[in-house]
């Protein structure tokens, strides 16, 4: 193993450990393992990274990691790192809005058609050419800086942010520099559990309408370009650099995700490019008020990647300054391997780039009316900050309700279900449970399984109220999952209302007791054990339709009785 | 990138002055550049608090190639360009809010509504160098 990827694996575990001690105390604790580690002669831990691309960094499943290091290299960066250092990290967001057309154009966007297809004299940026802005957009745009507590302005106006480049049509980006739309807000969530729990907020600084460029492919000698994306309309949030750790980035980004799919402005998906972060990252002493050098990090293809790249960048940056070469961390931007798992230098930055921005004279400004915001907010749907503290108040524990709130569907589903009559906690576990795992395996979303909330209340009720056993339940449910159909029709159908009368119970077990002599003879011996053997039969006899309660403590009874 | 150089100078090229009263009986057009018209007679002698441009970083920003000599020539023309703006210095605006922009008309919006352009062929058959279905460019290394 190479001293490269010792270091790697070790600030990989380091930074497991910090997360999972969330306050001063438990550190100390790690000190204490480290320094009995150090004592013993060899300690052989084994590193192994699982890299998987999921939606949310609640889905990810850390892997306990295992490295061989030497425990003197170890220690020193540990010391460093947890001690000394704070990591001061900020995040740019774009997010690609999902309206039907272009921002400046009426041109289509539809991800993955044929490139060059969806272009237009004015996304070509062709001379003559004007841009016409969508009302959706603006639309969007207060939508989503209401729902991040921004101030809105009232009036503000595009600016042109000029660049060449050759995804770049016009030479220019239609921007908004000075005046954007939407200032100071913030953002609330709550960190999953496995990494810590607890309630955070971040400050976002501001939200801006502006055009995305064209796709640019590099191949060979030369590059190959596709305008299809040029003028697509993209909200840029950028967040206060409130985050400290990879885990609390990693899940900015993920409530952002959360908000815009619930607001419908966009469907959030990095894979494909309609959600895209940039990450800066520095770390200074803890204590100092100055910023240490700003590093970005870009190609973050997923929520687990912000998270590693982020970790990875903090203990680049704590080792060189504890190797004293603070000063070879410079203002740069790098690219995040995915493969090597490392961030790696594209290009220092020579300078901050000049892009002339003024007013773009070929659109009027921007002006909206109280009224406008005001019913723009009143059709703001709840939201996922607001849905947790609702769940959350309603009882259900933290790892329920950042489940069910974190797909919107899902949570309507809840709710639904809820609104039939149902128990609040079964129906959270049902979802959670058997039909969570049911649309796992087939791959479906809450929307396309057949049973509706409606039915599932009834599942529900008829178990709560003794219609039919937990057992049958289960059962059944599997099939109205997949071809529908009602309760009520269901147990009718297939006979299956649970046996709760004591007597007829009674009949059955002196049946079985009867038919089982032998065994009786060795229960009254002494082999206790029995009773589930003649419960079993009993079930067998019913066909699985005795109450399960009632049945045993018929059974104990009559068991017990002829002594 | 080509366009850009290209806009820019027929911007120039364009440029008429129509000086005011009390400024010079200059009534020529204004070409920054070599023309065959001769004369370049300035009389507009107004110096403003603007500081001069560097053109050599301003063509090289433009994407616009200047010869050294170019550039000691274009220097004082464009530097009079900008003088001739400056007299708006002189405007008091101690009392006058700062308007986000200079129109009047509010806004143009578009509803969002899909229409495909029906000549996209035209679009395409314009571009100097193609490759279905992708415009190739030659290798850029940096942005900006």
């Amino acid at each position: 193993m190479t001293v490269g990827r010792l270091f790697e694996c070790q600030s990989f575990i380091l930074s497991q450990f910090s997360l999972l001690c969330s306050d001063k105390e438990r550190v100390f604790h790690v000190y204490d393992f480290i320094s009995e580690v150090k004592n013993h002669r060899n300690v052989v831990l084994y590193c192994s990274m699982k890299s998987s691309q999921t939606q949310t960094a609640t889905q990810e499943k850390q892997q306990p990691p295992k490295v061989k290091v030497p425990q003197h290299a170890l220690k020193r960066t540990v010391d460093k790192f947890t001690r000394d250092y704070e990591a001061i990290i900020g995040i740019e967001t774009h997010v690609q809005l999902s309206t039907l057309t272009k921002a400046f154009c009426s041109c289509p966007y539809n991800y993955g058609s044929q490139p060059n297809t969806s272009i237009c004299p004015i996304c070509m940026g062709l001379p003559g050419a004007l841009p016409v802005l969508n009302s959706k957009m603006i639309e969007f745009a207060v939508k989503l800086g209401l729902a991040l507590n921004c101030k809105l302005s009232l009036n503000s106006k595009f600016d042109r942010k000029q660049y060449f480049y050759p995804d770049l049509p016009k030479g220019y980006q239609i921007s908004q520099f000075d005046i954007p739309i939407a200032t100071g807000g913030y953002i609330d969530l709550d960190i999953p559990l496995e990494f810590g729990g607890g309630h955070k907020k971040f400050g976002i600084t501001r939200v801006h309408m502006e055009e995305d460029a064209g796709k640019l492919l590099h191949s060979g000698n030369g590059a190959q370009v596709d305008l299809n994306r040029a003028g697509v309309p993209l909200l840029e949030i950028v967040s206060e650099p409130d985050m400290r750790t990879g885990i609390e980035a990693a899940e900015y980004a993920a409530e952002l995700q959360r908000v815009v799919r619930y607001l419908g402005i966009s469907n959030g998906n990095m894979q494909e490019g309609s959600l895209r972060c940039d990450v800066n990252v520095s770390i200074r002493p803890i204590g100092q008020l100055e910023f240490g050098t700003k590093v970005e990090i870009k190609n973050l293809n997923s929520f687990s990647s912000i998270n590693r790249a982020i970790d990875f960048e903090i203990s680049r940056q704590a080792q060189l300054h504890s190797q004293g070469q603070g000063d070879h961390i410079v203002q740069e931007t790098r690219l995040w391997e995915e493969g090597a798992q490392k961030t790696v230098t594209m290009r220092k930055k020579e300078g901050l780039s000049d892009y002339r921005y003024f007013p773009e004279p070929d659109l009027p400004e921007v002006i909206l009316t109280q009224e406008y915001v005001d019913s723009i907010h009143k059709s703001l749907p709840e939201l996922p900050e607001m849905k947790r503290r609702r769940y959350e108040n309603m009882g259900l524990s933290m790892q329920d309700v950042l489940f069910l709130a974190n797909d919107m569907n899902v949570a309507e589903y809840f709710d639904a279900t809820l609104s039939s009559g149902a128990d609040l906690k079964l129906a959270a576990n049902w979802i959670m449970g058997d039909i969570a795992a049911y649309m796992k395996n087939e791959k479906l979303s809450i929307n396309e399984i057949k049973l509706t909330p409606k039915e599932l209340g009834e599942l529900i009720a008829s178990i709560k109220g003794g219609t039919i056993s937990g057992k049958i339940g289960k059962e059944i449910l599997f099939e109205l999952l997949a071809k529908g159909g009602t309760v009520k029709g269901l147990i009718e159908e297939k006979d299956l209302i649970q046996i709760n009368d004591p007597v007829e119970i009674g009949k059955m077990i002196d049946k079985v007791i009867s038919e089982n002599p032998k065994q009786l003879e060795q229960y009254r011996g002494g082999k206790t054990k029995l009773q589930g053997f003649f419960a079993g039969q009993v079930m067998k006899l019913s066909k699985g339709k005795a109450n399960p309660g009632l049945l045993n403590k018929i059974l104990l009874e009559k068991l017990n009785a002829k002594s | 990138m080509a366009m850009g150089s290209s806009r820019a100078l027929l911007i120039l090229s364009n440029f008429k002055f129509k000086t005011t009263a009390s400024s010079s009986s200059s009534s020529k057009p204004f070409f920054p550049f070599k023309t065959n018209l001769g004369t370049r007679n300035f009389s507009t002698k107004i110096r403003s608090s603007l500081q001069p441009p560097d053109l050599p970083r301003l063509a090289e920003t433009a994407r616009i190639s200047l010869a050294p000599n170019e550039v000691e020539e274009f220097a004082p023309k464009i530097r009079q360009v900008i003088d001739w703006f400056g007299q708006l210095q002189a405007v008091d605006l101690d009392n006058v809010e700062p308007a986000l922009r200079a129109d009047t008309e509010g806004d143009n919006l578009r509803e969002d509504v899909p229409e495909t352009f029906e000549n996209t062929e035209a679009l395409i058959a314009s571009v100097p160098s193609y490759e279905e279905p992708y415009i190739l460019v030659p290798k850029v290394l940096n942005k900006e």
